[in-house]
């Protein structure tokens, strides 16, 4: 910049940076009003479970003026909750320690051998990430029947750990390759087993990726509804997203049911997620090969 | 050490193998016989050959199918990236704000699809909250039956997968904006960039591989979906929304003499699914490289 044309730049600075202060405002204002629209549904459903059905008859898109808990004891009561929280839990507790075991345990020799089977191997699993579970659920379903699986929480957990694996293997090995291999092999000089080292070392350095996993494999389960209502028959067998959907009818439930009934629904993963909150971005993140 | 144990090796891997092999490489392999039968689903089927997959080249509810998830993925990719895209840049210029409200716009991905459906259907009801505020700041000329009308439902119901995951997107694209080195950042103020320049020719390209990932992730997602559609409005009104899935759910699940049908129907989802994204990860590679 040549000293001449600085006095001209100095005043084209100053609009420049006036121009900005306002398209800075205007973002703010943009970005509260993306904030209001993506948070107004869900707050609009937390608002209105906790008035009473006729303030809400009166005026849907009022503010709470009083406040009850009877509606959600009302859609406590209609989805079989108690019950039905107890299924989904079980079932994500079966999935996620089968899937965590099984996954971190192959994923150890795919990620510390280096031959063609191991590569053959772990491409044979990568594949699983890319088969929509449309082209799987009528064969699964067959194959459930003859085995005596269908309905029991036993065939819905193996279903999602087949289906999770893929996932788990695909971060885990990626993990261990950056996993420094001396301690293993002092282990080994000492003379202990591969399931010991296994198990004493390295197990418990995957540790975040664990609980990565775990955020990532309970929105799966938590939320998904296909497999529920395809393999678990009967309301005693539900799970929360099941029994939703089998007992709540938008079209003719109230909202003071209907609403109460997705907090019931949402409320343990918010708590779950808060709890590992740290873990959850890179979770939901790591999503990004499913 | 198990690098010199093979067999030890192969112990490690056979359970996950087995899980594996039994519930999902069976399945696909006797769901690709399956779609060469006449099954019903019952022990007695006889082989067809590929009349299934003829079938379904002529068949007319497959080729409105194929459209309706076609034009669906499309509104969903080019909304949800836009807006993740929009909403990460906010973020990342706002540093103090971003670990807030970075969380808060996450919440719409913890809803489930059926319960965020829940939300919508009594949103976007006739005399819902939607039809209400826009007779409420004088617009009611814009008014719809959202779900109920042929021409807006199938956008409606794209908008609840926008919701849920436009801030899954921008998250995605935040992390993309982290890793941009602030040298060039601070070299394009110091140059004088307008804001617009600034993102077109320094951000915009070197988000390439967030980009990658988000156009992937939104079409594999929207190609698939079937939460929505099936509690909002089953297919209808008048089959403006009768994706695949549907269609495939329907014939396996409803229509016995469909079953196998319905399998072959799956198989094409798949091909859609593994060819769109192979398509756009190559693209969009190919794009990142030549940036």
């Amino acid at each position: 910049m040549s000293a001449i044309s600085t006095g001209k730049s100095l005043v084209l600075n100053k609009v420049v940076t006036n121009r900005n202060v306002i398209m800075r405002r205007i973002g703010d204002v943009l970005l509260g009003i993306v904030l209001v629209l993506m948070l107004a549904p869900f707050a609009f459903a937390v608002l209105t479970a906790i008035r009473p059905a006729a303030d809400v008859a009166n005026d849907p898109l009022g503010l709470p003026t009083r406040i009850t808990a009877e509606n959600v004891a009302t859609a406590f009561a209609q989805m079989n909750y108690a019950q039905s929280l107890w299924n989904t839990v079980l079932i994500l507790f079966g999935t996620s320690v089968l899937t965590i075991t099984l996954g971190s345990m192959a994923s150890y020799p795919l990620s510390r051998i280096g031959k063609r089977w191991t590569r053959l191997t772990y491409q044979l699993f990568i594949i699983g990430t890319s088969v929509p579970i449309w082209v799987l659920i009528a064969p699964l379903y067959l194959f459930m029947r003859d085995l005596g699986l269908l309905g029991s929480f036993a065939g819905v957990i193996l279903i999602y750990t087949a289906g999770l694996l893929p996932v788990a293997i695909f971060f885990y090995t990626s993990f261990i390759r950056q996993v420094p291999t001396e301690l293993e092999e002092a282990a080994s000089i000492d003379g202990a087993g591969s399931l010991r080292i296994f198990f004493l070392i390295v197990f418990p350095l995957l540790g975040p990726m664990t609980v990565t996993l775990i955020t990532y494999i309970a929105l799966s389960v938590w939320n998904d509804l296909i497999v529920p209502i395809i393999f678990l028959q009967g309301i005693q067998n539900g799970t929360i997203m099941s029994n939703a959907y089998a007992l709540l009818n938008p079209l003719v439930v109230q909202p003071t049911t209907l609403f109460p009934a997705i907090l019931l629904g949402v409320i343990p993963l918010i708590v779950l997620f808060a709890v590992l909150q740290r873990y959850v971005i890179a979770g939901l993140t790591s999503g990004a090969i499913k | 050490m198990i690098t010199k144990r093979p067999l030890v090796a192969i112990g490690f891997l056979l359970p996950a193998l087995t899980a594996y092999g039994l519930f999902t490489l069976y399945p696909l392999v006797r769901g690709l016989w399956l779609s060469l039968t006449d099954s019903s689903g019952g022990p007695r089927s006889n082989f067809i050959g590929l009349e299934n997959y003829r079938r379904l080249i002529f068949d007319p509810d497959v080729h409105s199918a194929t459209l309706i998830t076609i034009q669906y993925a499309v509104i969903v990719v080019v909304l949800q990236n836009l807006f993740g895209l929009l909403l990460a840049r906010a973020l990342f210029e706002r540093p103090h704000a971003r670990r807030v409200i970075g969380t808060l716009v996450l919440l719409p991905t913890l809803v489930a699809p059926l319960m965020s459906s829940f939300i919508f259907s009594y949103l976007l009801a006739p005399d819902g909250a939607l039809n209400r505020m826009l007779a409420l700041i004088g617009l009611p000329g814009l008014q719809h039956v959202w779900y109920g009308d042929p021409t807006t439902a199938l956008a409606s119901i794209a908008a609840v997968q926008i919701w849920m995951y436009t801030g899954y997107t921008a998250t995605i694209f935040l992390a993309g904006y982290l890793a941009i080195p602030r040298e060039l950042l601070e070299a394009g103020r110091i140059d004088g960039a307008t804001s617009w320049q600034q993102f077109r020719l320094i951000e915009w390209p070197l988000l390439a591989p967030s980009l990658t990932v988000c156009v992937t992730l939104s079409l594999i997602g929207s190609l698939r979906v079937f939460e929505f559609p099936f509690v909002l409005t089953n297919g209808g009104p008048a089959g403006s929304t009768m994706t695949l899935t549907l269609l495939i759910f329907n014939s396996t699940f409803h229509a016995a003499s469909k079953f196998a049908y319905g399998i072959a129907i799956a198989f094409a989802l798949l091909v859609l699914v593994v060819v769109s994204a192979a398509i756009a990860t190559v693209v969009l590679r190919a794009r990142e490289a030549r940036i």
